[in-house]
């Protein structure tokens, strides 16, 4: 009986197995299997929130009356932000003017600038960015630093210590931005590169076009001089607010790799001074148009700017200059500047990049009635010079300029710069 | 001069009235994945989540396609894939990394060819004025991993924004590396350069 029983549990089991289904040992393995694959699940989806954050990968919600896209900026990423960048000058001149008289000009080693970026983040629509310098190791200056709102998605307001909307450098001022050893003379000059003042403004754009507006302390033509308006920068400290100026800028972006467009500020620049008992007002307006292209192993830019001062008699008269040292009542300055990375068809991470540029600066293309031009004003710079770039954000230049002017008293020199931001 | 100036003055107004009258835009910066995904298939009948486990090999190879510049580093690889009419139409990849301090997320969008369809911003932490236009994004579609697609040649930069636009071109290769290596539409019927 029991022979004939094995043979049948054998049999029972048999069915049970390939027909009748799993046991109660293979269903809790299957069951083992599923809680392994929901753990599994769980895992990566925890791996995903914390790589993405939660707020992107969690469901929406509506916060504060807002929709879900509208909200998203309340889903507050908060932190510290920390950048920087800084540059080592060597200048080396040459013993001779153009003229040939001796120069006497000194070579420089100067760690020109260290700079460190700090940002705060309260909220996607409130920031707070700042940029705390020291120039030739010994000066300190607090760049700028604002607090930017954000009104729309692509729309903010900004106040505070704002650097001018003006040009190529003013904002964008990091040696690896630029390809010469040097900031241009134009954007030293009548744009007065690093150019900051208190003030209150908009900022904004879309995939097209980007644009800036302030209302700014305007600069103090206490300052001004024959060699442009470089010395009438406030710098937002303890600035005279007498006079205010605004300033405006339209770039166009639509073209990847392009960036070209138009800025300008007007304003008077008296700052409360009189002369003879009347108010000078000392109206000044600067423009500029500007390119920028970099693609395809080409960095290419160009600038164009300009400057006109109104009452240069009364500011000369106020200033105590005469002569050839007045206050040019129309500047003009432009320069072009082009490079190729040679190593962009290969593989190499590194750039090399062989530049050129050229430069044209006057800074008393006109001046006041019974004054004169210094010939010293009127000024060529030729440049050339490589790039090499090991990372993106560190750079070393070597470079040598040819000055001119048409007072021949030019003096060249070689530059190495290293610079870095990150 | 006086001209120039009273446009000044104007321009300043005109901004203010534009930043005050702009609408509120339904998309962009600040994507959840979630509306990333039904912006990126919206004739879609379904999406579904999947993860690829790659092991020591495969890592080894998505790191190779995508170049020495770009870093590979989760081998843990979770994707989205799009189906229509009961066929995979693509699959969406979202790519974490640092920018300057602050993270940025993008999503990346395959099409059965290999190629980008779309690259999006989902999220974007650093000042707005590194964030990459949309114009410049589009630089990427049709996009495939070749020696194209690099910031030293294909990929033009953006002025003051180098980091983003390396970020970026970064993202896309690591993401059609990790693309061919799982291979979640099966093999590239188009060509992939």
């Amino acid at each position: 009986m029991k022979i004939r029983v094995l043979p049948a549990a054998f049999g029972a089991a048999f069915f049970t197995l390939t027909i009748a289904g799993p046991t109660a040992a293979q269903q809790s393995d299957s069951a083992r299997v599923a809680e392994l694959e929901r753990r599994l699940e769980a895992v990566t989806r925890e791996i995903e929130r914390l790589s993405l954050g939660r707020d992107v990968v969690e469901a929406d919600t509506s916060v504060l009356g807002f929709g879900p896209a509208a909200s998203k900026v309340y889903r507050v990423n908060r932190g510290v932000s920390i950048g920087g960048y800084g540059e080592v000058l060597y200048e080396n001149y040459a013993e001779d003017r153009q003229n040939g008289d001796p120069s006497g000009v000194r070579d420089v080693a100067d760690a020109l600038r260290a700079i460190v970026y700090f940002g705060y983040k309260f909220s996607d629509r409130l920031l707070f960015n700042s940029e705390i310098e020291i120039e030739h190791a010994d000066e300190a200056y607090l760049e700028f630093a604002y607090v930017d709102y954000m009104l729309r998605q692509s729309t903010g307001i900004r106040a505070g210590l704002l650097l001018a909307p003006l040009g190529l450098v003013n904002e964008l001022h990091e040696p690896p931005v630029f390809l010469g050893t040097e900031r241009s003379v134009t954007e030293s000059r009548i744009i007065p590169t690093t150019w900051r003042e208190n003030g209150i403004g908009l900022f904004g754009g879309n995939d097209m076009f980007a644009w800036r507006g302030y209302l700014m302390t305007s600069l103090n033509s206490e300052g001004f001089g024959s060699s442009g308006l470089r010395g009438g920068r406030q710098k937002g400290s303890k600035a005279l607010a007498e006079s205010l100026g605004v300033a405006g800028r339209l770039d166009y972006l639509g073209t990847p790799g392009l960036l070209v467009g138009a800025s300008i500020f007007s304003g008077p620049t008296g700052q409360g001074r009189e002369l003879d008992g009347h108010t000078v007002a000392g109206g000044l307006l600067v423009w500029d148009l500007h390119l920028d292209y970099e693609a395809r192993g080409w960095d290419l830019r160009a600038l164009l700017a300009g400057a006109k001062v109104k009452d240069a008699a009364q500011l000369n008269e106020l200033n105590g200059l005469t002569g050839a040292k007045g206050i040019g009542e129309e500047m003009l300055g432009w320069y072009a500047e082009a490079g190729y990375d040679v190593l962009s068809h290969t593989d190499s991470p590194h750039r090399f990049v062989p530049f050129l540029s050229y430069e044209r600066v006057d800074t008393q293309r006109a001046v006041a009635e019974g004054f004169t031009a210094d010939p010293a004003t009127d000024l060529s710079v030729f440049g050339v010079g490589a790039a090499w770039k090991p990372a993106p954000q560190v750079v070393a230049k070597l470079g040598y300029q040819i000055h001119e002017n048409a007072a021949n008293t030019g003096v060249n020199q070689w530059n190495v710069q290293l610079g870095w931001i990150f | 001069m006086d001209l120039l100036s009273r446009l000044a003055r104007l321009g300043l107004v005109a901004m203010a009235a534009v930043a005050l009258g702009s609408p509120q835009p339904a998309d962009g910066q600040g994507l959840t994945q979630d509306e990333a995904l039904r912006a990126a298939f919206p004739q879609a009948d379904s999406v579904v989540r999947r993860t690829a486990y790659l092991d020591d090999d495969q890592l080894a190879q998505a790191r190779s396609l995508a170049g020495s510049e770009v870093p590979v580093e989760s081998g843990v690889v979770t994707h989205y894939l799009a189906f229509q009419a009961g066929r995979a139409t693509g699959v969406a990849y979202f790519d974490a990394h640092r920018v300057r301090t602050f993270p940025e997320v993008l999503m990346v969008v395959v099409g059965p060819d290999a190629r980008i369809r779309r690259v999006e911003v989902v999220r974007f932490s650093e000042p707005p004025e590194y964030l990459a236009p949309g114009g410049w994004l589009g630089q990427f579609t049709d996009r495939g991993l070749d020696p194209e697609l690099s910031h030293k040649r294909g990929i033009a930069n953006i002025t003051g924004a180098t980091l983003t636009a390396r970020a970026a071109t970064a993202a896309a290769r690591r993401v059609l590396a990790l693309h061919r290596v799982i291979a979640p539409l099966g093999p590239a019927s188009g060509g992939e350069g």
